[in-house]
Formats: C-alpha cells, sequence, structure tokens
C-alpha cells in the first residue's frame, strides 16, 4: 500500500547527481557480484508493508536469515482494505484491522524503516528515503498498493475525497466514510461510483454495499445503497444479487454501464454525480471509488507500462522493463490473479522464495499460487471465489478445474459457514503477513 | 489437470514401487525443499504460518499423514459434506501434489 503524500519534492536528475556526488564509486554495474563476493547472504530492500511486501520480507528471512533485509513503509500501524468493509457495517472496529510490524522487527530480524521511499536509481540499486537516508539493494521488491487517477473522474481530486471518500485505503479514510454513514438521517440514500476494470479487490464495492445495508437495516431502515457502475458485470454477480434480494429485499439498487450508470462527473460540495447520459443522482453520503494505477514508486522505478500497471515475467515477477527489480499485488498485472491481499501475499512467497534460490546459486522453484476472497453479505452470510494458478507456456493461468464460485444454491448454514471461514482467513493471512495485531 | 514435466527418476522410481509406499518415495524425490514451501505457501494464507493457526479453520500442522492426504483427496473427489472452498483448491493440484502437502505438514510441530 503506497501512501500519496510528498511525492514530487527531488527530481530524478537530483536524485541522481546526489547519489554520483555522495558515494564517490564508479559505475559499477551492479552490486551483487560484490555483496556475495563478501560472503554476504545478500541485500533486498522490500518497499511497502502491506500484504505483499510484510510478506516477503518475512518469507526472505523465513528462507535465509542471513539475507539482509529491509522494509521500507511510512505507516507505523497497517489498516487492511480486507475487512475495513465490515468497520463500515458495524461488525468490528478499526483496531481490530489494524497490524504493525513488531514481530518482522523482533522474531523475523527485518530491519523495518518507517519512512517514505521517494526514488529509485535501478542502474545504481539504490532506493532513496524521505528521512534522507540512501538504501542499497541486489534485489528490489516494489509491493507499492494502487494510487488514484485523480481527475480521471472529473471533479473527484484529493479535496474532493476529504468530502466524498473513496475509502479504497484503509484508516482515516474510511473512519470518515463510517463518520458521514453515522451522522445521515434515516431515509437517505449511500450512493456509491464504482470503477471500471481493473481495480484493487473486484468483489470489494459490492461487500461495501452489502455491509453498509446491513447497518442501515439495524440502524436506519429507511435508507437505501445506490451503486452507479462503470461496468455491466462483477466480480460474483449472481450470488451478491441473490444475497441482497433475499436480506436485504430492495434496499440495494445496482445500475451497470447499460443502464446508464457510469458516472462522468462528481460534484462533491453538493454530494452529487452525473451520469454519461447526463442522469444526476444525489447523495446523502457519497463514496467515490475512482480509477487507479501503480503506486507512485512502481512508476519512479521505471517498471510501469502505458497502462500505468506494472508488467512482470510470470515465473518470479520480476519487472519484466528493469531488472533486480520484483513487483507483487495489486500494481501488477498478473490476471487471471486479481488484485488481492490475498494473492500478494501469494505472490510475495513465490518472489521471497526466487530471490533467496538466485542469491544462493540455486535455479527459483516453480510458482504455484492460490486466491480465495470471501465477502460478506451479512454476518452469517458469506459468499467466495478461489482459485490456483501456475505458470503455462510462459504466463499465469489458472490451473484447470480448479477454483470458482460458492455454489448458487448453497443451503444457509454453508453461507453461515463462509461467514465463519472468512473471519478465520482473515485471522490467518494478518498472522501469516505481520503476525502482530495492534 | 495440469501436466508437468518431472524428473524422470522419480516417475520410474513410482512405476516400480507399489500403493502408499511409491507416494511416499516419489513425493520426497519430486520436489526439492524450495519447491514444496513454495507449494504449501498458500495452505498459510488460511492455516496461518506451516499451518499452525487455530481457529474457524483447523491447525493442519502436525496432524497424521495419512489423515491429511486421504483428506485432501476427498476434497478433490469433492465428496466431503459441506465443503466451502477446499474442493474448489485442492481440485488444482495432482494427487501427487496433495501427497507432498500431506508430508510437509505432517512433518510440522502441531501448535
Amino acid at each position: 500500500m503506497s501512501h500519496n503524500i510528498h511525492r514530487r519534492g527531488v527530481s530524478r536528475r537530483r536524485f541522481l547527481q546526489g547519489i554520483g556526488a555522495a558515494s564517490a564509486l564508479p559505475l559499477l554495474g551492479g552490486i551483487a557480484p560484490f555483496a556475495i563476493a563478501n560472503g554476504s547472504a545478500g541485500r533486498v530492500v522490500v518497499i511497502g508493508g502491506g500484504f505483499g511486501g510484510a510478506t516477503a520480507a518475512k518469507y526472505l528471512k523465513r528462507a535465509n536469515p542471513a539475507i539482509e533485509v529491509t522494509l521500507v513503509e511510512p505507516a507505523e500501524v497497517f489498516y487492511t482494505c480486507p475487512f475495513s468493509n465490515l468497520f463500515l457495517g458495524g461488525l468490528r472496529d478499526l483496531r481490530s484491522i489494524a497490524h504493525g510490524y513488531d514481530e518482522l522487527r523482533d522474531r523475523y530480524g527485518v530491519r523495518v524503516v518507517h519512512s517514505l521511499a521517494e526514488d529509485v536509481d535501478p542502474d545504481g540499486h539504490r532506493v532513496r528515503l524521505a528521512n534522507g537516508e540512501t538504501l542499497v539493494y541486489d534485489r528490489l521488491v516494489l509491493s507499492p498498493g494502487i494510487d488514484f487517477r485523480w481527475n480521471a473522474l472529473e471533479g473527484y481530486d484529493e479535496a474532493a475525497a476529504e468530502l466524498a471518500p473513496h475509502a479504497w485505503k484503509a484508516g482515516a479514510q474510511t473512519e470518515r466514510l463510517k463518520g458521514q454513514l453515522e451522522a445521515m438521517e434515516d431515509g437517505g440514500t449511500f450512493v456509491m461510483v464504482a470503477p471500471e476494470n481493473p481495480f484493487r479487490c473486484p468483489p470489494g464495492p459490492y461487500e461495501r454495499a452489502s455491509m453498509v445495508a446491513h447497518y442501515f437495516s439495524q440502524h436506519k431502515p429507511n435508507s437505501k445503497v445506490l451503486i452507479l457502475d462503470a461496468k455491466d458485470n462483477f466480480s460474483k454477480q449472481g450470488l451478491f444479487t441473490a444475497g441482497w434480494e433475499r436480506l436485504y429485499g430492495d434496499r440495494i439498487e445496482w445500475v451497470g454501464l447499460s443502464g446508464d450508470g457510469r458516472v462522468t462527473r462528481v460534484d462533491a460540495e453538493n454530494l452529487e454525480v452525473e451520469t454519461e447520459f447526463g442522469t444526476r443522482h444525489r447523495a446523502d453520503v457519497l463514496n467515490v471509488i475512482p480509477p487507479q494505477k501503480a503506486g507512485f514508486i512502481a512508476e519512479r522505478a521505471g517498471v510501469t507500462d502505458d497502462s500505468g500497471w506494472v508488467p512482470v515475467k510470470a515465473e518470479t515477477f520480476e519487472s519484466r522493463q528493469v531488472r533486480d527489480i520484483h513487483v507483487i499485488g495489486d500494481a501488477t498485472v498478473a490476471a487471471p490473479m486479481p488484485k488481492s491481499g490475498f494473492c500478494a501475499n501469494n505472490q510475495a512467497k513465490v518472489v521471497a522464495a526466487a530471490i533467496a534460490a538466485e542469491l544462493s546459486g540455486r535455479s527459483a522453484p516453480e510458482p504455484y499460487w492460490t486466491n480465495t476472497c470471501y465477502s460478506l453479505i451479512g454476518p452469517e452470510y458469506g459468499i467466495s471465489v478461489a482459485g490456483v494458478y501456475r505458470v503455462q507456456e510462459g504466463v499465469i493461468a489458472e490451473v484447470e478445474g480448479s477454483g470458482g464460485l460458492s455454489p448458487a444454491d448453497a443451503p444457509d448454514h454453508v453461507r453461515a459457514l463462509e461467514a465463519e471461514y472468512a473471519v478465520g482467513w482473515y485471522n490467518a493471512i494478518c498472522q501469516d503477513t505481520w503476525g502482530t495485531s495492534v | 489437470m495440469m501436466t508437468l514435466p518431472r524428473p524422470a527418476a522419480a516417475s520410474l522410481l513410482g512405476g516400480l514401487l507399489l500403493g502408499g509406499l511409491a507416494l511416499t518415495a516419489q513425493a520426497e524425490d519430486t520436489f526439492s525443499p524450495d519447491q514444496l514451501a513454495v507449494m504449501a505457501g498458500g495452505c498459510a494464507s488460511c492455516h496461518g504460518t506451516d499451518g499452525r493457526l487455530s481457529g474457524p479453520v483447523p491447525a493442519i500442522a502436525g496432524r497424521p499423514r495419512a489423515v491429511l492426504e486421504s483428506r485432501l483427496l476427498a476434497f478433490k473427489g469433492d465428496t466431503v459434506e459441506d465443503t466451502t472452498v477446499m474442493n474448489r483448491i485442492a481440485r488444482g493440484f495432482s494427487d501427487e501434489e496433495l501427497s507432498a502437502l500431506a508430508d510437509h505438514f505432517a512433518n510440522i510441530d502441531a501448535p
């Protein structure tokens, strides 16, 4: 997960000049041979402390404690996007989705630096931090999460996000949206603007609509949820639609692209949005999930392409554009794997194993990835999508016959089991990623 | 099901031995420790690191190998009542891979 603050302070040229002057080293074309010649197991810098980055740091140390691993993450407390919808629904408090870095530091020996990575010099294998420090790496792992394309949706910029929160990076934004829902008078309408593909957490908007509807059913029984969607199909659509009808009747209305659901302009001050064909919708609480791209540092490292996302080699998630930089998580183009925390966690383990093997002169093992995304429609009504992925003919492919959705005709007790397992999954993946709660 | 190339020696060994013994020999010979760690990586995302977290989703570390293997094969065959995701996940692995995973988790200390 990246943090969109103070990014444009120093130009790339100034950074490179600064490094040249400060280090007074000749150009060596990479640091790795020297590190290994000196008996070190290698230096790996990991940028981003979310599901991808924190897991990569931990599993690098598990694979070989002699690797020097530095994790760079500005926040001391990380709020997960998964289960942030449950906070909105009133099922959890914010603290329960907060995680820290003590275990990575104290148990696994990761050096954790709470600063922002401002720039990457791929030729010199260096990363410059906002605190003035420069880190040298043999391998760099970027897990930068997403950034928003401000103004790609007319009228929706950082200032507008204070009035009409995205809450698509968890924490303060999620609290803001929750506060607005609580302050809303009964009888109001919660309007959500959902983006086109690709975006972080494909089922997320629809789980959020479910959780807001649950909150309304408990506290504001005359209130409605309206989803204005830029697409005609969405993740687990049939399961969501059936669950909504079952639990919430007509409380949730979804308008897709063909029904003039694509919002083209946001007036955050008046909590109003306008669609492609000029229909205006007034909200009492407005949640805009804007178009997205890879987190900022990916761009600085030169690993993004014209799409704004990061193309990677399937086997190792090394950038297709820059050597010795591996990129994982939501920032990557990894379809058919979705942009999920589960996938980021699994990609991190594959990358950690590949780097640890290669730094020791062994070849990287074959990748295996799994994904399971649970969504809660109600507190006792869970659904899921799963997949198992391998490399086939050089590209990532879902293993034939694996994966798929919860059955459409599952009985209530199976929906309840999935809701219970969703909690088990959350506890496990957070234990596997950070190992600590705050 | 995917078909991936396997080392010829392992296939030959598997062909010469019988029953469970063959599977054990294959699991050990076919997958390197690096490979097993990656193959098992996905399990930890729901069962905790090394499969040792107990909760709504059970711990899998330290359970008898035969129990784990028969359970995984039953998930794959979709014969477990009220299965949620494990049938969908087990179908992504060959019998040989499931056997290797059973072996891997059986050999980790229980929580």
